[in-house]
């Protein structure tokens, strides 16, 4: 992707109609390029602030911030990566440092919101006994979220979002071996988790405890 | 190569990013011992799992909205009050 780079200053046009041609070029490869992972971004919103009002506001601050610096992305690299590391630290700075109660999360919002849903995907082809097949979307979620953060944050950005592990060390400002490391134990935490659940309803697991 | 070293290239070996070399020292570890090579399956399962299960939602309506007129030069005054910082 060859796109030249902006030459000129165009923060500050002197006539609110005059919208320069560098600034609609800018709005145009910002679309393309950024608003198209609107559903992602919004979705780990939802899933690190627990709170459907919250995401919707963080990825709000996410765009606006991400279109005042669009600039200095980077052409060429990983929008979306891009965009979600801004939208990590928004919620470092501000979610975490505003909130007095820690961890206030809306679970009943939450769970009726997953309630709506629920049940879409069970009778997929698979008939099979496998009991990961018998896991729903609500205990796969419920499993991930009772991984302490940085596995939970780590599964999520590798296997719902398929970042590479290079964009994932960058996000979470960690060297890749730290990724691979945490991705393994995370994991396998997962895993016990998910047996739980499975042997709950009454599936062999093939693991007796 | 020890079940050590195959576990720390575990998850690496699920998620494509290991190297040609590794990968095979890796995969003939897995031919000897059942014990990496049950866990290597269970990995990528669980890797699985995620993929299939945890449900991707539409952004609501209104957030689409707004963030399309983030690109709509007209609005730049509703993005200088929203900006808190
Ligand atoms: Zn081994």
């Amino acid at each position: 992707m060859d796109k030249p780079a902006p030459t000129h200053q165009t923060k500050t046009p002197t006539k609110p109609e005059a919208l320069s041609r560098e600034e609609r070029k800018k709005q145009l490869e910002f679309q393309k390029e950024a608003v198209v992972h609107l559903h992602s971004l919004y979705n780990y919103a939802l899933h690190i602030t627990m709170n459907p009002d919250d995401a919707e506001d963080l990825v709000q601050e996410t765009y606006l911030k991400a279109y005042r610096f669009f600039n200095s992305f980077e052409r060429g690299t990983n929008c979306k990566a891009w965009l979600f590391k801004i939208l990590k630290n928004n919620y470092i700075n501000r979610f975490r440092k505003n909130s007095k109660e820690p961890g206030k999360v809306d679970y009943d919002l939450i769970k009726d919101f997953y309630h709506s849903i629920k049940d879409t995907r069970r009778d997929s082809s698979e008939a099979d006994t496998d009991y990961f097949h018998s896991l729903l979307h609500e205990e796969v979620y419920q499993a991930l979220h009772s991984l302490p953060e940085e596995f939970r944050e780590v599964i999520q950005l590798c296997d719902i979002e398929g970042f590479t592990y290079e964009e994932i060390a960058n996000m979470v400002d960690s060297p890749i071996g730290t990724v691979r490391s945490r991705l393994y134990r995370g994991r396998k935490l997962l895993r016990v988790q998910l047996e739980e659940y499975a042997r709950k309803y009454g599936f062999n697991t093939g693991k007796d405890q | 190569m020890n079940c050590k070293t195959a576990r720390v290239l575990m998850s690496a070996a699920v998620d494509g990013e290991i190297s040609f070399k590794e990968e095979k020292g890796f995969l003939s570890h897995l031919l000897e011992c059942k014990e990496c090579c049950d866990e290597f399956d269970d990995a990528k399962k669980t890797k699985m799992i995620i993929k299939e299960r945890i449900i991707q939602f539409k952004a609501p309506q209104t957030l689409i909205d707004s963030i399309m007129q983030l690109t709509d030069f007209n609005t730049r005054e509703t993005e200088e009050t929203l900006l808190y910082e």
